[in-house]
């Protein structure tokens, strides 16, 4: 046995390491718990019957399983559409956001041009302004421009509200990408163009990627604007919103969890990128 | 001697997103001016005399019921030299700012139902549009519900801001020590930021709501007989802690994330010589950890106040927007065209404006105030 080797002091000192390695393990594990805990509950609830949604007490799983609730829930009228709105808005405004974005990221994170600065900084100011204040003159906007109550004006205002979060991203992501690769590429033959596309591209796809789900997912979740902008066509947490008052708890329960499936799945695949995306504002 | 040459590429690369921002963003903040500080639509002047000459002593909006006190009978001539019989009205009436009118209207601004009967009548058209007001402003800080909604909207910030970045630092913390296991707990820490604001509302409902599981714990240790109703009109203070835990839930995470940024930038070296002098872990957080932090906390902190501002679905699913209102769901409430709103877009652009102008006010403060100590520091 190796610790017979050890003095008391430095049996000591492993064994406080080894306490303060367990204190920060359940700290750990109870931080996670307080974050899975309300979405094991509301999945639950989910998957009750309709009597043990409205039973009491409550059970900690859902036995007997059921997606009856599930499916009164999309039953529901509308909702359907909304889904459908909410994920033609959600497509429209990554692919409007990226496509603006990637060439404003690449001129910031590779030219050194007047105004750059300026530029970045109004981004950063641009990013930090409320969806509140931008929603109601936008709506009174498109509604003079005739773009009222359309999926298309909502992914407009959506695409006002990412470009500046997805500008800043695409421009660590390309940051990152040593301008070495790009000279190399030069040196052995290929244009401005070809080392663009054969050398830079296929480094920053997966960052851009892991940016274009965050847009997704932002849009999927904004709820204010798509409020104001729309009426008939309303995208899905705006049709739950607006049906609050007047719906029931099953359906509350369902529309609330059907809302955060998405979350539970793209935060998987853009997790690596979370510190990319966001400590580039700190800078 | 390298000659400056002016690229036009990068102009060309930002042209588009310059050009969008400049339409979805910058016009709409143009236009958002305009809502709150210019009346568009027309106000009829109340005469003194029923005659087009007299003096004005007062304006009525569009839409608002008065009283019919008087009426006299004209006749008017028309173009083509004959005559007709016209009514005058006089008519008594509150404005908005609760001031009472009371003058004389031709008939042709009222939609009355009997000219020689009908003792209400409304007011339906009038003169003159685009002017500067501040009648809108007015009337918002004179409503007794923009006080109500700055008070509690202030009142979540104070409370969940906070605890937010105390458990933010916490979770950072726990992430930066290495455990196994890691890039699952990154996972799961990261979860709530692409939970909407709406969905976090509901998680919490089905919790605090009467028959939910708050009461199902509670009945398990035996701490109460029957269900405790949290969420009513009467319990104010409990909807408050729902709507403190759903944001604390939610929005802890985009803090945990810049904060762990921050962590990343702080070489390890010197946390490494603390530990070597002898510093506890306390001491290393008070000392190195945390002033080396603070770049990132202010970012996290600007941001996070500026969007608590914006708290709006979370107590719309607490509360369903009755028992209490915050500055965003009373902008809702004024532009809402259907039947629990205003269609009042002006009122819910004076909002959104106040709201723009709190939200600057504090990151300025915040700026400020961490600028002074650091100036105080190097004296």
């Amino acid at each position: 046995m190796t610790t017979r080797a050890l003095d008391p002091v430095q049996r000591r000192a492993i064994r406080r390491r080894q306490l303060n390695r367990a204190g920060v393990y359940a700290l750990a594990i109870l931080i996670a718990l307080w974050i899975l805990l309300p979405i094991w509950l509301i999945g639950t609830m989910a998957f009750s019957t309709r009597s043990d949604v409205y039973g009491f007490p409550k059970q900690m799983a859902p036995i007997p399983f059921t997606t009856d609730t599930m499916q009164f829930f999309i039953n529901q009228p509308g909702i359907l559409d909304g889904t459908r709105n909410s994920i033609v808005v959600a497509v429209l405004t990554l692919a409007l956001s990226t496509l603006i974005a990637a060439p404003a990221g690449y001129a910031i994170s590779r030219y050194v041009f007047v105004g750059r600065d300026a530029f970045r900084l109004s981004i950063l100011a641009v990013r930090a302004f409320p969806i509140v204040i931008l929603a109601v003159p936008l709506a009174v906007t498109f509604i003079e421009w005739g773009m009222f109550d359309k999926v298309y004006s909502v992914a407009l205002m959506h695409t006002a509200l990412t470009l500046p979060t997805t500008i800043l991203v695409v421009s660590s992501v390309f940051a990152s990408v040593p301008r070495e690769f790009e000279e190399a590429a030069k040196v052995f033959g290929c244009n401005a163009y070809q080392a663009f596309m054969r050398v830079v591209l296929p480094l920053v796809l997966p960052g851009i990627a892991a940016s274009a789900i965050f847009t997704f997912v932002m849009s999927w979740n904004e709820v204010f604007a798509a409020t104001l902008l729309t009426i008939r066509n309303r995208t899905l947490p705006a049709l739950i919103l607006y049906q609050l008052n007047k719906s029931s708890l099953q359906f509350q329960y369902a529309g609330g969890f059907f809302m955060l499936v998405p979350s539970l799945i793209f935060i998987f695949f853009i997790r690596r990128y979370l510190f990319n995306m966001w400590g580039q504002i700190t800078k | 001697m390298k000659r400056f040459r002016l690229n036009l590429a990068p102009y060309l690369l930002i042209l588009p997103s310059f050009i969008y921002l400049a339409v979805f963003f910058a016009w709409p903040m143009v236009r958002s001016l305009q809502l709150a500080f210019v009346r568009d639509s027309p106000i009829l002047p109340v005469l003194s005399e029923p005659e087009d000459k007299a003096d004005v002593v007062g304006h009525l909006e569009m839409q608002v019921d008065v009283a019919v006190v008087d009426r006299v009978k004209r006749d008017e001539v028309l173009p083509n030299g004959r005559t007709r019989p016209v009514y005058w009205f006089k008519i008594a009436s509150e404005t908005e700012d609760g001031d009472l009118v009371e003058g004389w209207v031709h008939q042709k601004n009222l939609f009355i139902k009997s000219r020689t009967e009908s003792d209400t009548a409304r007011v339906v058209s009038g003169e003159g549009a685009k002017e500067w007001t501040l009648d809108y402003v007015k009337r918002m800080v004179n409503d007794y519900r923009f006080r109500e909604a700055l008070q509690t909207t202030l009142l979540l910030i104070v409370l969940i801001l906070p605890i937010q970045f105390v458990l933010a630092i916490i979770m950072a913390l726990v992430l930066q020590s290495q455990l196994r296991g890691n890039s699952l707990f990154l996972y799961i820490y990261a979860i709530p930021l692409g939970i909407s604001d709406l969905a976090a509302g509901l998680v919490w409902v089905t919790i605090f709501t009467q028959r939910g599981y708050l009461n199902t714990f509670l009945q398990q240790l035996g701490l109460i007989d029957q269900p405790y109703i949290f969420l009513s009109a009467q319990n104010r203070h409990w909807m408050i802690v729902a709507i403190v835990l759903a944001e604390v839930w939610r929005a802890t995470s985009i803090v945990m994330v810049i904060v762990v940024s921050g962590l990343q930038a702080i070489p390890r070296e010197y946390l490494e010589a603390g530990e070597l002098f002898g510093a506890s872990l306390w001491q290393r957080l008070r000392h190195i950890t945390l002033p080396l932090l603070k770049p990132s906390l202010q970012v996290a902190l600007i941001l996070r106040t500026i969007l608590a501002f914006q708290v709006f679905a979370v107590v719309v699913a607490i509360t369903g927007g009755r028992v209490l209102t915050v500055l965003a769901y009373e902008t809702y409430r004024w532009y809402d065209p259907g039947d629990s709103g205003f269609n009042n877009p002006n009122m819910a652009a004076a909002y959104a404006g106040f709201i723009m102008l709190i939200s600057l006010a504090f990151a300025v403060f915040y700026l400020r105030t961490v600028r002074t100590q650091e100036e105080a520091a190097r004296e």
